[in-house]
């Protein structure tokens, strides 16, 4: 039992203990208590506040603030004999074990802060490298990340906008025809029942023949629209 | 018989780096009009022009392509069609000019092989900014046996003469069919052949 290694919590509480209550002592224990009070807990405030705490929130220091106030309390009966002396071996094993509990308490405390830390700065990372669309991770060299909030993110393929310019330009040289078609009425070039040809060739790159004068009847045109 | 408001339908295609002013020159061509603000153009657009030439009517229809590359797919399948090609470049971007080749590449693999073909080297109002020499782009153009024009769409230099030459050097080797000539070739050198098969038949 006897170790060389003393928790300030025994010492603290075993000094009572011994049963003297010789000057020495008492001379130690007031000059350690002004101490203290002094550097550690300032002027107004004393070891007794420990036992106002709550009880998650003790720290190691008040166990032990807590341990000299009942080491101080026990040395004033202390010649009361065994059965005071036995019960401070109690007092300090219970005393132990509430530095053990506060210790265990308090370290996991800080265990889980700092794991929680670790993951937020994960989760940040992984939502900044997401949002920035780097996405080295998930993406290849020719591929990219879209992300899927940005209202102009690319959302149609190559194909469907192919698709949609060839039907602008088909109406746009519709447009004209009729514009065209229009101006001959108005000119008077044109009788009333007779139709203007005068088609754009619209036809699109899969064009085969290569007519440099081609002139479109209206089957052809109409094929062609058709086919779009 | 339906009538008809030109004679011959001429296709062509305007190519090039982005931003050297394809839709500008063509804008200046088909409007007579200059934007300075810059509408990068999505895939392909067109105007249509009627000029007259050796007293025929002839309907240019001009493909504007964007010269972005992610419009590549969309904008080469128009190549075909086309009887003449302009390939543009910014006398101010050195890089415009570096990629002609890239662009001859192109129309090499995707358009006819008989395309006429021209460059222009564009916005030769900016002389304080250019970079690129008016011979290294006569250079250029006399390797690959090209016309070569220096052209501003801002100032109207050149715009009109550039569309006119390309569509007389598609009409100089077009087959005109003479409505009292059927089967008659008179462009391509049969001229003499043609009479005699006339006069003698």
């Amino acid at each position: 039992e006897v170790d060389c290694v003393y928790t300030i919590c025994e010492i603290m509480c075993l000094e009572p203990a011994l049963n003297c209550c010789n000057e020495d002592v008492t001379v130690f224990l007031y000059l350690r208590d002004s101490y203290r009070s002094v550097m550690e807990f300032g002027e107004e405030s004393s070891p007794a506040v420990a036992f106002g705490k709550d009880a998650f929130e003790l720290t190691v220091e008040d166990v032990y603030d807590i341990s000299y106030v009942i080491g101080r309390d026990l040395l004033k009966i202390s010649s009361a004999g065994e059965e005071v002396s036995d019960l401070q071996f109690k007092i300090v094993r219970v005393l132990e074990m509430l530095e053990t509990l506060v210790n265990k308490y308090n370290l996991s405390l800080e265990e889980l802060k700092m794991e929680r830390d670790n993951l937020k700065r994960e989760l940040d990372r992984v939502i900044k490298e997401s949002s920035a669309g780097q996405g080295t991770q998930t993406a290849g060299p020719n591929q990219m990340v879209v992300d899927l909030t940005d209202p102009n993110r690319p959302r149609f393929t190559m194909q469907e906008l192919k698709e949609v310019l060839q039907e602008r330009n088909q109406l746009k040289a519709q447009l004209m025809v009729a514009q065209e078609e229009l101006q001959l009425y108005k000119s008077g070039i044109l009788p009333q029942a007779e139709p203007a040809m005068v088609e754009v060739d619209m036809e699109t790159p899969a064009a085969t023949d290569h007519n440099p004068a081609i002139i479109n009847d209206p089957k052809d045109e109409k094929t062609t629209i058709g086919r779009l | 018989m339906a009538k008809k408001t030109y004679d011959l339908l001429f296709k062509l295609l305007l190519i090039g780096d982005s931003g050297v002013g394809k839709t500008c020159v063509l804008f200046r061509f088909s409007d007579d009009a200059f934007n300075t603000t810059f509408i990068s153009t999505i895939g392909i657009d067109f105007k249509i022009k009627t000029v007259e030439l050796q007293g025929k009517k002839i309907k240019l229809q001009i493909w504007d392509t964007a010269g972005q590359e992610r419009f590549h797919t969309i904008t080469t399948s128009y190549y075909r069609g086309a009887m003449g090609i302009m390939l543009v470049y910014d006398i101010t971007n050195a890089k415009s000019f570096e990629n002609i080749s890239k662009w001859l590449r192109n129309i090499d693999e995707h358009a006819n092989e008989d395309v006429e073909r021209m460059l222009l080297g564009n916005k030769c109002d900016m002389e304080d900014k250019r970079v690129v020499p008016k011979a290294k782009g006569e250079q250029i153009a006399r390797e690959h046996g090209i016309r070569f024009f220096e052209t501003s769409a801002k100032a109207n230099i050149n715009i009109e003469k550039a569309f006119l030459t390309l569509a007389e050097d598609i009409l100089r080797k077009t087959p005109v069919k003479e409505p009292n000539s059927e089967n008659v070739d008179i462009s391509s050198g049969g001229g003499v052949t043609g009479w005699k098969s006339k006069c003698c038949s």
